[in-house]
């Protein structure tokens, strides 16, 4: 047997059982895109019946570029393929490309972690076996989400060409993470730092991919840019099936890196040892510990939100030539329903919402690490000090919603500083102010996380549920046309904009209120729940 | 004091429809080292998570050091130690912090002690979590539970994952902490260990205290194994005092009450020995006994 081969004997077996493990933990992905695919195609027709209509949703979507961030150009939104394509092909690929990256760690790193790992190469197994696995699920997995969700979409009244197009980005976008993830658990020296850089590497090349299409970067920026290559397919207005190559080409070479990384290093081991630390402990109390237990991702995030206020505030000054240069606007401007003022504001708390949403991320990972130690065994021979309940869940409660507050505040502040320079009708006051507004909506999101993981930590991942609802209703709820009580399910909704003449603060009170029920329910929760071995 | 450390009377508990404890009943008195016995799974650990309050007692009375493990937590914490059987350590902290940490929680460590018992379990208290053994990990625990100057320590198999040379080093040290008063709740595999320890045993099994007294109580009501060499056959069948006899030429095989030893040496003298061992029942015939194929405790 060539050593080739050799290095992947077993894969087979453990292919199968790896797909029957990890595909229940794929399937939730796999729904979500097709939901996210299907429900545009089936929705639009009611919320926007007439051209009318659209050309006003097109005016709306332009106005606001705050949008564009996220969801990128919109090239036709008259059509039913063509607001499909706007809503979801960067937010679909995204969500496939980010269950591919959880799925291929878990299933390398996070197995070294756990000790599975070193059981399973003990039996005949190929050095190779277990990374292939990993990536071969994930790559099954983004399979099956595009096309699930193309021929969902299809069915359910969209054109065949586009929408299986479409479905090929989630695929292709899947797959390009699928591969980075495998480099990246080779990288990290365990499964949360190897997630840490592959979300992160997508995080950036999302945001910039954003950034470069709404401000009209120069086209090369978003040709270098492995997911700029998906805006080029363009479903439903070209329908180019070419860009989708280089996409391969990038999985085989990235994936082909990543299984030469791990020839060459141990089981169980990182790119960088490990050095020998203090042999005494200065961390002796329940906050201490929850600031080092975050401490990594603290730092990184507190980076990472810089840079986000960097973006969003070189993004917000070039909002008057963004408006200036759109027919549409410049039609709503005329007509008399609305300022340029309440135009900018509008921007501004979108912006701020968002950054707010992104905010939560840590929020919630800080809560949720409570319920992650647990589960290791590690809370239980604190609890035996004596430590009561409430103080150790506090300490981490309190860690959370003052880093989430920080981060916005943070780059609020940036934001700020930038537009105050470039003479907008917006200055630092204006922006600190709506950002101060933003942060009880945030603070709700994390409070969700806080009541499940102490009341009901089976459904932990509710959390993360609260989380995204909020992102798409917030997002994408008023362009739906969704009912005021439906849209105020999103906290965000009832953040006031505070440039408006006389903006109405009863929402923050509500926010507030909601934000401390939840809280308590978590703290009685814990309080009165068993500890989980 | 007064009063036992541990009073434990019909504990149950349920895990949704799996009963893990099933009015289990336990009393350690203090100063004792109180060994508590049983298959994996029988209920100790439960048990253990309930006295330290980590686990609400669905039924019966738990008292721990005179109060309530799940109301009182905090005060009755600060007069115990507790070591978990499977220790898992924060991945980026190093032994040393973790055992700071577990010590300053406790109200804080006897400083000369902590360094002694550093010293004498070998421990590089400058590694991290994830680089320690799983025997590493359990001597962190128990340096961190031992330099601590408490009433009560809690131990869920402390030596699992310890090395011949490191047991012994435990029971010295477990040796020292009973000559200072301090009670033991130990909960162990390591049956050598128990019987040189223990003061009063207890044995659970599916969730309930199947026996429970001294090592001479609970030998009381077993058998002694004995082995002879003879020279002249035993008759068939043999003098009832002798049970499941097994004879292979010379030698014979036999079980005796314990109590009717003499009566069983008066009847081999007889017959000439050449040869004898006579072995007191160990812990671990006691515990093969107790959980034997049949599933039911002797009686």
């Amino acid at each position: 047997m060539s050593t080739a081969a050799a290095s992947l004997t077993g894969t087979r077996p453990l292919l199968r059982v790896a797909l029957r493990h990890e595909g229940r933990l794929l399937a939730p992905w796999v729904l979500v895109v097709t939901l996210l695919s299907a429900s545009s195609v089936v929705v639009y027709p009611f919320v926007f019946p007439d051209l009318a209509a659209r050309r006003a949703l097109a005016g709306a979507v332009e106005a606001n570029p705050a949008l564009g961030l996220v969801f990128g150009p919109a090239f036709d939104l008259t059509t039913v393929d063509g607001f499909n394509a706007w809503r979801t092909l960067a937010l679909g690929g995204f969500f496939v490309a980010l269950g591919a990256v959880l799925s291929v760690t878990r299933t390398t790193r996070g197995q070294e972690d756990s000790g599975q790992a070193e059981l399973l190469a003990s039996g005949v197994m190929g050095r190779s076996a277990r990374l292939l696995t990993g990536v071969a699920v994930a790559l099954v997995g983004s399979l099956a989400a595009g096309v699930v969700a193309g021929v969902v979409t299809g069915l359910c009244g969209g054109a065949w060409e586009a929408s299986l197009l479409l479905g090929a980005t989630y695929t292709a976008s899947g797959w390009m993470f699928a591969a980075v993830a495998a480099v990246t658990a080779q990288l990290g020296s365990d499964a949360r730092t190897a997630n840490a850089l592959a979300v992160g590497t997508l995080g950036t090349l999302f945001l910039a991919r954003g950034f470069c299409v709404s401000l009209d970067a120069p086209v090369w920026t978003v040709r270098a840019n492995p997911l700029g290559w998906m805006l080029e397919t363009r479903p439903a207005s070209g329908d180019h099936w070419a860009p989708l190559l280089p996409a391969v080409a990038f999985t085989v070479v990235v994936v082909t890196v990543g299984f030469a990384l791990q020839a060459r290093r141990d089981v169980g081991q990182g790119a960088i040892a490990q050095r020998p630390g203090p042999a005494r402990g200065r961390v002796r109390g329940p906050l201490l510990l929850a600031l080092r237990l975050n401490r990594a991702p603290i730092l990184t995030w507190a980076v990472a939100f810089h840079l986000l206020g960097l973006v969003f505030g070189y993004f917000t000054t070039s909002i008057t030539d963004l408006v200036a240069g759109s027919t549409g606007v410049q039609q709503v401007l005329a007509s008399g329903a609305t300022t340029p003022e309440q135009l900018t504001g509008a921007v501004v708390r979108t912006l701020l919402s968002l950054v707010g949403i992104i905010a939560a991320v840590p929020g919630i990972q800080i809560v949720l690490r409570v319920r992650g130690e647990e589960l290791e065994g590690r809370v239980e021979p604190l609890l035996a000090g004596a430590l009561p309940r409430a103080r150790y869940y506090a300490s981490h409660v309190a860690v959370a919603l003052t880093v989430v507050t920080g981060y916005l505040v943070g780059a609020g502040v940036v934001v700020g500083l930038m537009a105050a320079r470039a003479d907008l009708t917006v200055g630092l006051v204006d922006v600190v102010e709506q950002t101060l507004a933003t942060v009880p909506a945030v603070w709700t999101v994390v409070a969700v996380a806080v009541a499940v993981v102490g009341a009901r930590p089976v459904v932990s991942l509710a959390a993360w549920g609260a989380l995204v609802a909020s992102f798409l209703l917030t997002l994408l709820g008023p362009t739906l046309g969704l009912d005021d009580l439906v849209l105020g399910i999103s906290p965000f909704w009832h953040v006031p904009d505070t440039t408006a003449p006389s903006p109405d603060r009863s929402g923050l009170g509500w926010l507030a209120l909601v934000t401390a029920v939840l809280v308590a329910v978590g703290f009685v929760g814990f309080r009165r729940r068993d500890l989980a071995r | 004091m007064g009063g036992p450390v541990v009073d434990v009377r019909g504990l149950r508990k349920s895990f949704g429809r799996f009963r893990a404890l099933d009015g289990l009943d336990l009393r350690v008195e203090a100063g004792h080292v109180h060994g508590f016995l049983g298959p994996n799974g029988a209920g100790k650990s439960t048990t253990i998570r309930v006295l330290l309050g980590l686990l609400r007692a669905d039924g019966g009375t738990v008292r721990l050091l005179g109060g309530d493990p799940w109301r009182d937590v905090v005060a009755l914490h600060r007069r115990l130690a507790y070591v978990p059987g499977d220790v898992s350590l924060w991945p980026g902290m190093t032994g040393g912090e973790a055992i700071d940490l577990l010590g300053a929680l406790r109200g804080g460590l006897d400083e000369r002690r902590r360094a002694e018992m550093v010293e004498r379990f070998e421990l590089d208290p400058t590694k991290r979590g994830r680089q320690y053994s799983k025997g590493n990990r359990q001597k962190v625990a128990l340096v961190a539970a031992l330099a601590s100057d408490v009433e009560l320590l809690v131990l869920d198999e402390p030596t699992s994952g310890l090395d011949p040379l490191m047991e012994n080093v435990f029971q010295e040290v477990l040796a020292e902490a009973r000559s200072r008063g301090t009670t033991v709740l130990l909960s162990s595999h390591a049956l050598a260990e128990v019987e040189t320890l223990a003061d009063r045993i207890s044995i659970v099994r599916d969730g309930r205290v199947v026996r429970s007294g001294t090592l001479a109580d609970l030998r009381g009501q077993t058998r002694t194994t004995i082995h002879a060499t003879l020279t002249r056959p035993l008759p068939v069948p043999a003098p009832a005092v002798l049970r499941d006899v097994h004879v292979d030429g010379a030698r014979i095989t036999a079980h005796v009450e314990t109590p009717r030893i003499g009566e069983a040496l008066a009847v081999l003298t007889v017959h000439g020995i050449r040869s004898l061992t006579v072995a007191p029942p160990s812990l671990e015939s006691l515990f093969l006994r107790l959980y034997g194929d049949d599933g039911t405790p002797a009686r």
